[in-house]
């Protein structure tokens, strides 16, 4: 019993990480109307940034999660201006085979400059809290809170800002958003840096539970995408809500099955929300 | 008001479907486009508000000369197009669907939004409700409001009682005279052309992107030709 709870509250506190830039990927696709998978890499650079600045110049975990939002947000919007943006003419698909390509040569830009160890953030070491036989690391608590932080923060934005509204205005409708004098392509880019931006610092809060490497983001890339899926691609709450399932699935399969079989909850879902109800639980279009 | 001469338009490289439909309209005017299926009725809309490109003609709107302005441009000049399907964000609220309305031109926007809300009772009983949950006559009476949160000199209607009841239409039409009575001018296409008609000062009769007749509203509806070609008897 302990066991399952104790699995229950890992997956919960997996899954408020995934759903950071699960939150990117999802707002990228509800305006941009492509599966930017490049989200896996702008997490890694957005996890090297605040790696750089924490263990090179001392910064703390605050400050190094702006950094990586800076970071990722501003490699997103390279990548978008010079590549992606480039071939949307050519449909949703061409985007997103190209973002791919993207992913591939920043995760090998940084195993490039970084090389490819494990790399630690410099945390101050802390002693697990216990209660009920359940155990909870200092260092998850506040990652989870900054999480719910930056989730409050993207609700907010798009709830009461005026620029918030706009973007979903122009992911409802572009041509009415084009008609009442918001302009998609502004509006798109802005959304891009707020999505890669969002990886940025998923990377990071994912790299402060355990160490980074290169493939940090990509050996996430598959979780991210099923809870943007399971919840309904282009849905907000949806990415949070398939995010923290998505974290409780893969923590509950691995007592069952062996820990390589992990990423097979990911696969699972995307095929059984495909085949079953290609909207998600809380999107509101198929794909 | 608006002078829009000789518009020819259309959509790639297939034959032009505008080929030089004129339109005016005069300060405190209804005017009616009628014609039938595919004359280019919506299309002269569209491209009176800049949604389709011109190869030829002017728009003139208030003496100014807007024929190179696309869309926003137009909307700055005083024209507000209320387009026949998808003119609500559907995902957001009605609130939000009249403040985002006023993104061009956002100072005033709450006092301008209780304006519609003054207007249109039934919208402010539905401000937190989500547009797509609207019935098609508050829908339409929506977008109509987005429009006028616009602040334009001259509101296009492209088909504004496709879909509904008839007794939303007809709730419809009399709420475009009232706004009309409050002096502003409309354009609109519609095929309901006789009830339009009637409510009209003037009518254009547009076949396949030319004009072939116009006359005061009332005339045009009297019309035995016309009645006999376009209004089914």
């Amino acid at each position: 019993m302990t066991t399952v709870a104790q699995a229950i509250l890992n997956g919960m506190m997996t899954g408020m990480l995934i759903a950071i830039p699960a939150l990117g990927l999802t707002a990228i696709f509800a305006v941009l109307r492509y599966v930017n998978f490049a989200i896996g890499a702008y997490a890694t650079v957005g996890a090297f940034a605040a790696w750089y600045v924490n263990t090179r110049l001392g910064l703390g975990v605050f400050p190094s999660a702006i950094v990586a939002f800076a970071a990722g947000g501003f490699v997103g919007l390279v990548a978008e201006q010079t590549a992606l943006a480039r071939l949307r003419p050519s449909g949703a698909l061409a985007v997103a085979i190209a973002s791919i390509a993207v992913n591939l040569i920043l995760e090998n830009l940084i195993r490039f400059i970084f090389g490819n160890d494990l790399q630690g953030f410099d945390l101050p070491i802390a002693r697990d809290w216990r209660f009920a036989g359940l155990r909870l690391g200092p260092q998850q608590v506040q990652t989870a809170a900054i999480a719910i932080a930056i989730m409050a923060a993207v609700f907010l934005f798009l709830r009461f800002t005026r620029f918030g509204k706009a973007m979903r205005a122009v992911a409802d409708n572009p041509d009415l958003g084009r008609l009442l004098g918001m302009d998609p392509s502004r509006i798109a880019m802005i959304t891009v840096v707020l999505g890669a931006g969002l990886a940025g610092v998923g990377g990071v809060l994912l790299g402060l539970d355990t160490a980074i490497d290169p493939m940090t983001g990509s050996r996430l890339l598959l979780s991210i995408f099923a809870a943007a899926v399971l919840g309904g691609l282009g849905s907000i709450p949806g990415a949070v809500v398939g995010a923290v399932m998505i974290g409780i699935g893969e923590e509950l399969a691995v007592l069952v099955l062996p820990a390589t079989y992990r990423s097979a909850v990911g696969f699972a879902t995307i095929l059984l929300i495909l085949s079953l109800r290609p909207a998600g639980i809380l999107g509101e279009r198929n794909i | 008001m608006l002078k829009a001469d000789g518009l020819v338009a259309g959509y790639g490289a297939a034959e032009e479907i505008l080929k030089g439909a004129s339109i005016d309209v005069h300060a405190g005017e209804i005017v009616t486009i009628i014609g039938p299926n595919g004359a280019g009725k919506s299309t002269l809309l569209k491209a009176i508000a800049g949604l389709v490109p011109l190869k030829g003609g002017t728009v003139v709107m208030n003496g100014a000369d807007v024929t190179r302005k696309d869309a926003l441009g137009r909307s700055k000049a005083g024209l507000a197009f209320v387009m026949q399907e998808k003119n609500v964000f559907g995902t957001m609220s009605v609130a939000e669907n009249l403040e985002i309305a006023s993104f061009g031109n956002p100072s005033g926007t709450t006092a301008r939004r209780e304006a519609i809300y003054a207007r249109y009772p039934v919208l402010a009983g539905k401000r937190k409700a989500l547009a797509r949950t609207l019935s098609g006559g508050q829908r339409q009476l929506l977008a109509m409001g987005m429009g006028l949160m616009t602040e334009p000199a001259l509101l296009l209607l492209d088909e504004p009682t496709a879909g509904l009841s008839p007794k939303a239409a007809e709730e419809l039409f009399a709420a475009i005279i009232e706004l009309n009575n409050s002096g502003l001018p409309i354009l609109m296409v519609e095929q309901h052309a006789l009830e339009a008609l009637e409510i009209s000062t003037r009518g254009y009769v547009i076949v396949t992107g030319r004009n072939a007749a116009t006359g005061p509203g009332k005339e045009l509806a009297a019309d035995p030709e016309i009645r006999r070609l376009f209004l089914g008897g």
